[in-house]
């Protein structure tokens, strides 16, 4: 390993410090980022691009759900395979790819931390077990705790302090990093095969979604947590829903962040601002949507943006994947997981010959585009769901150029003039700006500016992408194909990438939150609550249920005591 | 005499967690509870292979461990068409090692899955399948349907623990709030609490499954007056308890997927699942036998995208059972090499695939004697996870759950030997490119 | 004209152990324009390492050909594990003279195969155009998908002179089988188009079909989720029509299957 780097001549672009283009040099020291150094290995730059390591806020790559996906499509993986090599396993996958070639694909395009957002919180382990096959990516997820009985136990009493309680001891037993929620309610009444929309009571158990966003994130900021909420709502993907998506932004309104930071993380939005009735008068009110973004401090968003082509659609939020598994007849999978929540995935083809398939790919572009302040919008595919994250690049290169969405928008349905206001929106990004909505928004977003992601100050990581392309170029072509394949990627000081081939692939580390609850006494009522759901209901015991140390071998922990 | 609680069993796709045993003297003397017949017996252990053996001149000779490895890396690392096969009876720690090793070596790694629930995993991989954790079906399955599957005998804690004799949140009585529906081709001890016993003839399951899918699809004028030696008044109950239930489940076992039209008897199960879930929710779910064969097919799908017969001959992954799985390479007579992990192939493959496994170099690594350690040329004893040694396993729903290390030994593991042996081939690989 | 006459040596198949050989590079879009010593140096798979073709075959050409279409190749010796016979092929023709292994004819997009012989598992897998002729038995999954596709066969004829093994083109989508002896069970599974005629008898066809027509015309053991029609006449001969797989819903049930009336 290099212990010391110098990267001289690039033109850096490092948003946190406000660093926008310009020629600076890059030290690195022992993985961090530093004023000088002594004896180094130099990288010269010269006419190239230098960013933080992307952040990646949101994508599915590892755990039960993911790989139920991958078993269930050989299809997928007979895609993109390539024999090992001296540094690489085999690779296999497309919209699915084997955990290796997870790590080798996102440490090419620059990135060096990725958020699992989904984290079944019985099948933990599984998740850790496959992060510690992925190579080079420092990672994290976040468990599902909102279709939890505990959590609805605690909702429908109102007793806020020991949902806290409980959320600590959730997060803390699945090595999570914060609190994920995935249709809450409806994840749940699928356990009936029934839905929920935000403000129906449950059958079950008297109460909504709205009341259980609204407790969690008050909950959330009972601690200095690093991240918000991060929410899936419901009525995901069904035309007509954009008007519950802003009802569901006004739930937190008025919750006060423990930290700098937005209360609510909502996520691949592109799905949840559709207008019209039903598929035939299908259109998207991206435009809805990103004014209340502009005009609230309390959400953040990241966009879920189409990739056309073919895809694995996957998520907790079961009842909607098995609408979609209607409409396309393919293959299906759902797993139901006792006392706390749901997956469901299927296949799914965006094709540009279909109206609705090319409306959605126009809402991912336009959320980017209609969100004035790019710090609150975070680039994503909400991987593979939108399509693969691969796709990155391209649509990288689809905000930068004007000119490749009017291409691709006289390709694709001739909806979309229609039905979509991208075609009049002449908006292109910049490369700080890029900078932003793929690593230095997306630490913020996820608080991981604090612990050396995000930015190439002193004192960071070392995490840092070299891209072969010059400031200026416009051409969306070479623009995505720097992307793609970056000319170095260095990962906590280490080269990994070289010429878009993976030079070195070491393991990465697993970041962890650790709510600190300070009040035993509710701690203990909290946990004789939790040993009566083990005995009675679980079907496994509560000391077999925590993840063990042996599954972070390299964690990387981050407390949060109580909020003042 | 300590007692160790929350153990869990190392025997069947189960993978019993709470129970609790006595340790006195390093060794597990009592079950106290928790265990079945079979899961007691696993735990209390019996007679093990002393130590490493390579055979010579048609003898097994006791040697030491570095020998024993030493030799089967030699063997792998020359081999043109190796296998790589068993990994249902370890944990996900030494299956990761081992698929490392098939793909160094470009060898086929396969798990007992090809002989069990291979046909189920081909299944999925048409259709898909509508699952859950087995709490859920604790909980909320007011009908439980075994079909091809008797587990009062093969997995006697299942009824009690997950399904039919459970109490759950919503169904507070247990059996009481539950009906019971059994599909088989005899009599069986499961059979006879039922509330719905279809005798059907063997080979005959994808046309009760069709019939049965017809109705629930609305098309009970179409179906014959029998299907399978069932009469269609008894298909039509069947549909009709789907129909009323709040949640179905069905459990399969290897009567199913053994039988004539193989995994598609599971792509039919899978499709007449769905149609039961137009009506109400609906979940269906392999009887899965060793306690870590869903581990195994977890670990090679996340690791090579497939879940078991993984060929890396050509430096990446192709999967296509029925060409691939170690059945048809050992019946085919393909392989040259063999290293066979925690399973006898001898007692459980078709008599063509044994011959052959017979006359080429076999290693065996297993904690006891059996029938394919009689010609083994190499083997190699371990530790016995859950027992000896700690590590992942997957239940057959899914679940991760951590065996645990409850006495110490001084065999070495599963994972320790096959690493040890990947270490070699490098070794030997990397002298060989000089 | 060209002809490229590849016989497998002796001592390659007499081993304790038959490692199969992998021939997709031997096609005559890739070895059209390549003289002996090229064609002996062309790599193929044994097992898990490439070997050139020379090493394991005795290599004979005769003539010369102005493209792919005017090269002929002709397998012989023991074939019954050379894999990827005409896998993938475009152009020009393959005769094996034997019994073939996996894979024969797999993915192929034109030219022409013959198999004087039995044809083993997926041959004519996803096939795409061309002609596939057996001469003998093919097993199981001819002319079906890859695992996990719902795409077999789109195009091309094949022929099988004896029986064929199960799910004979599963979800094919076009193209046409004729199978002279009979099919085992689930012939013509998930079928979405095309054409598959069975001279012999067939074990439940037909299963999950939405669209694509099965003829029998020996025995056939039905599914209970087929709708009887009503009888018709093909080519002078009496059927009996049904329309399936109703246990695929109504709308989907568009498969049609005709038995031969006694």
């Amino acid at each position: 390993m290099v212990e010391e780097l110098r990267i001289k001549n690039g033109v850096v672009y490092d948003p946190i410090n406000g660093v926008n283009g310009e020629r600076r040099e890059i030290c690195i020291r022992d993985g961090k980022i530093v004023e000088d150094v002594m004896n180094p290995k130099v990288i010269d730059a010269e006419g190239k691009v230098v960013m933080p390591g992307g952040v990646d806020v949101h994508a599915h790559i590892a755990g039960g759900k993911v790989n139920s996906g991958r078993i269930f499509r050989p299809e997928d993986e007979r895609r993109g395979r390539e024999p090992k090599t001296k540094v690489c396993r085999s690779q296999s996958g497309y919209s699915v790819p084997n955990t290796f070639t997870t790590g080798y694909r996102y440490a090419k395009m620059g990135y060096t931390f990725v958020m699992e957002p989904a984290m079944p919180p019985l099948l933990a382990r599984h998740t850790h077990e496959e992060f510690i096959d992925i190579p080079i990516l420092d990672k994290a997820a976040l468990p599902l705790i909102d279709n939890n009985w505990m959590t609805f136990d605690y909702v429908k009493s109102g007793d806020s302090e020991k949902l806290a309680a409980y959320i600590a001891w959730m997060i803390k037993a699945t090595k999570g990093y914060g609190v994920k929620l995935v249709n809450p309610g409806g994840t749940d009444a699928w356990g009936w095969a029934k839905n929920q929309g935000l403000n129906d009571e449950s059958e079950d158990w008297g109460i909504t979604p709205a009341e259980i966003i609204r407790a969690l994130a008050e909950a959330n900021e009972k601690f200095e947590m690093p991240h918000a909420i991060h929410l899936h709502q419901n009525n995901l993907g069904h035309p007509g829903n954009f008007e519950m998506t802003l009802e569901t932004y006004d739930v937190t309104e008025g919750v006060k962040a423990s930290k700098d930071r937005s209360v609510t993380h909502l996520t691949h939005q592109q799905f949840f601002s559709y207008g019209g009735t039903s598929w035939k008068d299908f259109e998207s009110q991206a435009k809805a949507i990103a004014e209340y973004v502009n005009k609230n401090e309390h959400v953040s968003i990241d966009t879920g943006t189409v990739i056309l082509g073919d895809t694995t659609t996957m998520t907790a939020d079961g009842p909607m994947e098995y609408s979609l598994y209607q409409i396309t007849g393919r293959k299906w999978t759902n797993c139901d997981v006792e006392l706390e929540t749901g997956a469901g995935i299927t296949p799914f083809l965006y094709s540009g010959k279909v109206g609705v398939h090319s409306i959605q790919w126009t809402i991912g572009l336009e959320l980017m585009l209609l969100v004035k302040d790019p710090w609150k919008v975070a680039l994503t595919t909400d991987h593979p769901n939108a399509g693969p994250f691969i796709g990155y690049p391209i649509v990288i290169s689809t905000l930068m150029s004007k000119k490749r969405r009017d291409e691709v928008l006289s390709e694709i349905h001739s909806a979309v003039y229609d039905k979509s206001e991208l075609p009049s929106i002449d908006r292109e990004y910049d490369l700080n700006e890029i900078a932003i909505i793929t690593r230095a928004g997306t630490a913020k977003i996820l608080g991981l500016q604090e612990h050396g992601k995000g930015h190439l100050g002193v004192g960071a990581d070392g995490d840092v992408a070299i891209y072969d392309i010059s400031p200026e170029e416009r051409d969306a072509g070479k623009i995505q194909r720097a992307f793609m394949n970056t000319k170095y990627t260095i990962k906590g000081g280490q080269i990994v990438v070289k010429d878009g081939e993976v030079v070195a692939a070491p393991e990465g580390r697993t970041f962890l939150v650790e709510p600190i609850f300070e009040d035993e006494e509710i701690y203990k009522e909290m946990l004789s609550d939790l040993e009566t759901k083990f005995r009675d209901y679980y079907s496994v015991t509560m000391r077999n249920y925590p993840v063990q140390d042996a599954y972070t071998p390299h964690p990387y922990v981050i407390k949060a005591p109580m909020a003042k | 005499m300590t007692v160790v609680t929350d153990v869990v069993c190392p025997l069947c796709g189960s993978v019993c967690d709470d129970i609790e045993v006595e340790v006195e003297e390093n060794k597990i003397t009592k079950v106290i509870k928790g265990a079945c017949a079979v899961g007691k017996s696993k735990l209390q252990g019996h007679e093990r292979i002393k130590s490493p053996m390579i055979r010579v001149n048609g003898v097994l000779k006791e040697c030491s461990y570095d020998e024993a490895i030493k030799k089967a890396a030699e063997l792998l690392a020359k081999a043109r068409r190796p296998l790589l096969y068993g990994w249902s009876s370890t944990v996900c720690e030494a299956d990761k090692v081992g698929i490392a090793l098939a793909e160094e070596i470009g060898g086929v790694v396969d798990n007992t899955a090809s002989v069990c629930h291979g046909p189920s995993v081909l299944a999925i991989q048409d259709v898909g399948i509508p699952c859950c954790t087995l709490g859920q079906i604790k909980n909320r399955a007011d009908l439980v349907i075994y079909w091809g599957s008797n587990p009062a005998n093969a997995h006697m804690n299942h009824m009690k623990r997950y399904s039919y004799i459970s109490k759950g949140y919503f169904l507070p009585g247990g059996k009481k709030d539950k009906k019971l529906a059994v599909v088989d081709v005899r009599e069986t001890s499961t059979s006879k609490m039922a509330e719905l016993f279809a005798q059907i003839e063997p080979g005959k399951d994808f046309l009760l499954f069709s019939a049965v899918r017809a109705v629930l699809m609305g098309y009970e004028d179409i179906v014959p007056d029998e299907v399978g030696g069932i009469p269609k008044e008894k298909i039509v109950t069947l549909a009709n308890m789907i129909k009323e239930s709040r949640f179905f489940i069905t459990f399969f076992g290897m009567g199913v997927t053994q039988s004539r039209c193989r995994q598609n008897n599971i792509v039919n199960a899978i499709q007449t699942t769905r149609a039961g879930h137009l009506h109400t929710k609906g979940a269906i779910m392999p009887m899965r036998g060793h306690y870590n064969v869903n581990g195994f097919n977890q670990v090679c799908t996340w690791e090579t995208g497939y879940p078991f017969a993984v060929d890396f001959s050509r430096g990446f992954a192709w999967y296509n059972p029925g060409e691939t799985a170690s059945t048809d390479l050992l019946g085919r007579g393909e392989c040259d090499v063999a290293l066979i992990i925690a399973s006898d192939p001898a007692s459980h493959f078709p008599a063509d695939a044994v011959k052959h496994l017979a006359r080429i170099p076999v290693i065996i690594i297993d904690p006891y004697h059996n029938p394919t350690t009689e010609f083994a040329d190499i083997v190699i004893p371990s530790a016995i996870c859950g027992i000896e040694a700690e590590g992942s396993v997957y239940r057959m729903d899914n679940v991760p759950i951590r065996v645990r290390k409850v006495v110490n030994t001084d065999y070495m593991s599963d994972e320790e030997i096959v690493e040890r042996i990947l270490e070699e081939v490098r070794a030997i690989k990397e002298k060989e490119g000089e | 004209m060209q002809m490229i006459k590849l016989m497998v040596k002796d001592d390659v198949m007499s081993g304790v152990a038959k490692i199969p050989i992998e021939v997709d590079s031997l096609t005559p879009d890739n070895l059209f324009g390549k003289n002996e010593a090229e064609i002996k140096a062309v790599k193929v798979w044994w097992g898990n390492r490439q070997e050139n073709t020379g090493d394991l075959f005795e290599v004979s050409v005769d003539g010369a050909a102005g493209s792919a279409d005017e090269v002929k190749i002709v397998f012989e010796g023991d074939l019954t594990r050379v894999k990827h016979i005409g896998d993938g092929m475009k152009a020009g023709e393959i005769e094996a003279h034997g019994d073939v292994d996996m894979h024969c004819g797999a993915v192929m997009e034109g030219g022409r195969v013959t198999v004087k012989g039995n044809a083993d598992c997926w041959a004519g897998r996803e096939m795409r155009g061309g002609e596939l002729v057996i001469e003998g038995d093919a097993a199981d999954n001819l002319c079906a998908m890859y695992r996990g596709e719902m795409t077999g066969m789109t195009g091309g004829k094949v022929t099988v002179g004896g029986n064929a093994g199960e799910c004979v083109g599963q979800y094919m989508a076009g193209g046409e089988i004729v199978i002279k002896g009979n099919a085992d069970v689930l012939a013509g599974y998930a079928m979405r188009g095309g054409r598959i005629v069975i001279e012999g008898d067939a074990a439940i066809p037909g299963a999950d079909m939405i669209k694509g027509e099965i003829i029998v015309k020996g025995d056939v053991e039905m599914l209970p989720s087929f709708k009887y029609i009503g009888v018709e006449t093909i080519e002078a001969e009496t059927y009996d029509k049904y329309i399936g797989d109703y246990a695929m819903g109504e709308k989907k049930a568009k498969g049609t299957l005709y038995v031969r009336k006694k």
